[in-house]
């Protein structure tokens, strides 16, 4: 008699998991999306997101695929195609949501030649291999960029940049962001942030213009023997540390106007790049590449 | 003070915004410090406007253009019959006040930057010593009333920014709140610099930077209590 009022118990119980399990699991469903839109050429596509991860992935198809998943109902995923314009954006549907119940992660395959155009508060983002213009818009959010090609943008309030195999030009600009630019192949970089590091370890190309400034923290270049460049490095209150046998400025460039400021100013090789660092109290660091 | 009376007060300004204030308009202004403070704002920045357009002193177009934009794409502006004040001309039927007013901060500190830059060689007298706050002891600086004001209305204007954030994204807000504080920590480390070298170019630079920095913060702040809040 005991026995059978257990059996009964757990066949009960047993059915209870698997109608709590189909539950979770076309609740999964519900959160899980998927779109697809077909483009010709070179597409625009813009991502809002406030918070989760972006990641955005270069193929060989004509088409953009948008799939992910977002955390509750609280919040509705909006995609419209305009020809070869394309906009995602996640909105949020419920006022009294908890944080984490807004959050939306993204896997978006674009074709490798595509512009894009994202925003994002928090969560990572990370592009890979497209070529094409790119803009980031990013408060906290960190950014990873990698083998891509274009003219790239970037404004973020404290999130970090790591940027590796990265072409073409780069406009950047953080209050506490750190940059990090890994073997480079950019002719034009301009970087800026006030309390972030900024790393460059990669060739300067000729007649390439490479302008790093931050306030406090550290710049650090890595220079191989073979490269050619002016360099003007200065921190008002920091350090120069130099490793690069540079020679007395070949170009006549005018010297640095801090007169109390440290600073390093000269030409290595035939000087065909142009590089300045500066800093307000920070550490300046050109060092021999390993 | 209740709502209502506020809100007759800021369509009252709306409507009549160069001229004298009525004497309703004028009774609330009294007993309401919210709308004193508004008031102020709007006076130091009318002050400041007729000045720096006396002195034909105009920032760049395209920082102009592209602030204008940017408004307007927030919905802060839009546009108006030309009849209308210069008021109406930049905010819409419905003003949303603590964005509208940051946003004029973000325009002043604009022509302030870019007047210093237009006069970047310092004198003993230039605009620029006069542009930097009034507390600086710069050598030869005239302190302006304009530039005392300026300061103290941005950092106002801040907190009503900051105030308006969404609380469903802490670390939104979190994230601008420290960003802030190493701004004006920068800012006030510059400001010593200059203090320190008053004609030392780069400190200024610096300076200039800073306060740059601080208006992007400002801008990102109102862009996303603006699309946040939709």
């Amino acid at each position: 008699m005991k026995s059978g009022a257990i059996s009964g118990w757990s066949q009960g119980a047993g059915t209870m998991l698997i109608a709590l399990t189909l539950t979770c699991s076309a609740g999964a469903q519900t959160r899980r999306f998927e779109r697809h839109f077909n483009v010709q050429g070179k597409p625009v596509i813009t991502v809002q997101n406030a918070t989760g991860r972006i990641q955005v992935r270069a193929w060989d198809k004509s088409e953009v695929m948008v799939s992910g998943q977002k955390a509750s109902a609280s919040v509705e995923v909006d995609t419209e195609q305009v020809g070869n314009r394309i906009e995602i954006a996640t909105h949020v549907v419920s006022e009294n949501a908890s944080p984490d119940a807004l959050r939306a992660d993204y896997e978006i395959n674009v074709p490798t030649e595509s512009e894009l155009q994202v925003r994002s508060d928090s969560g990572n983002v990370t592009v890979d291999s497209v070529h094409g213009d790119m803009s980031f818009d990013t408060v906290a959010a960190d950014l990873s960029l990698q083998d891509v090609e274009g003219y790239l943008m970037i404004k973020s309030i404290g999130g970090s940049t790591v940027c590796t195999r990265c072409a073409g030009r780069l406009d950047a600009n953080s209050i506490s962001g750190n940059f990090q630019l890994l073997q480079p192949s950019m002719d034009n970089v301009r970087v800026q942030t006030s309390s972030g590091n900024i790393l460059f370890d990669g060739g300067f190309m000729n007649r390439g213009i490479y302008v790093l400034k931050n306030y406090s923290g550290t710049i650090e270049v890595r220079f191989s023997s073979t490269d050619s460049f002016d360099v003007r490095a200065t921190s008002l209150y920091g350090n120069v540390i130099n490793q690069a046998p540079v020679v007395p400025d070949r170009h006549s460039m005018p010297a640095p106007r801090g007169g109390l400021a440290k600073s390093l100013f000269g030409s290595m090789n035939d000087g065909r790049a142009k590089v300045e660092l500066s800093s307000f109290s920070g550490t300046i660091k050109i060092s021999k590449r390993e | 003070m209740s709502p209502i009376q506020c809100a007759q007060f800021e369509r009252i300004l709306e409507e009549q915004p160069d001229g004298p204030l009525p004497a309703p308009a004028a009774a609330h202004l009294d007993g309401c410090s919210d709308c004193r403070l508004l008031w102020s704002d709007l006076e130091a920045i009318r002050t400041a406007g007729m000045e720096w357009g006396s002195e034909e002193v105009a920032p760049p177009e395209h920082l102009w253009f592209s602030l204008r934009i940017e408004m307007e794409s927030e919905g802060l502006i839009q546009k108006r019959p030309a009849a209308a004040g210069w008021w109406a001309t930049w905010f819409g039927a419905a003003p949303r006040w603590a964005l509208a007013g940051a946003s004029i901060s973000l325009l002043l500190i604009a022509g302030m930057l870019a007047t210093y830059q237009t006069n970047a060689p310092a004198g003993k007298d230039s605009r620029v010593a006069s542009l930097l706050p009034a507390h600086l002891s710069v050598p030869g600086a005239t302190e302006r009333l304009v530039a005392a004001d300026l300061g103290k209305t941005l950092d106002g204007d801040l907190k009503r920014v900051f105030a308006s954030l969404p609380e469903r994204n802490p670390l939104l807000a979190s994230s601008l709140r420290e960003n802030l504080g190493i701004v004006d920590n920068l800012i006030a480390v510059c400001e010593k610099s200059v203090r320190e070298r008053p004609n030392d170019e780069m400190s200024r630079d610096y300076l200039y930077g800073a306060y740059e920095q601080k208006a992007v913060l400002l801008a990102t702040a109102m862009d996303r209590s603006a699309s946040e809040g939709q």
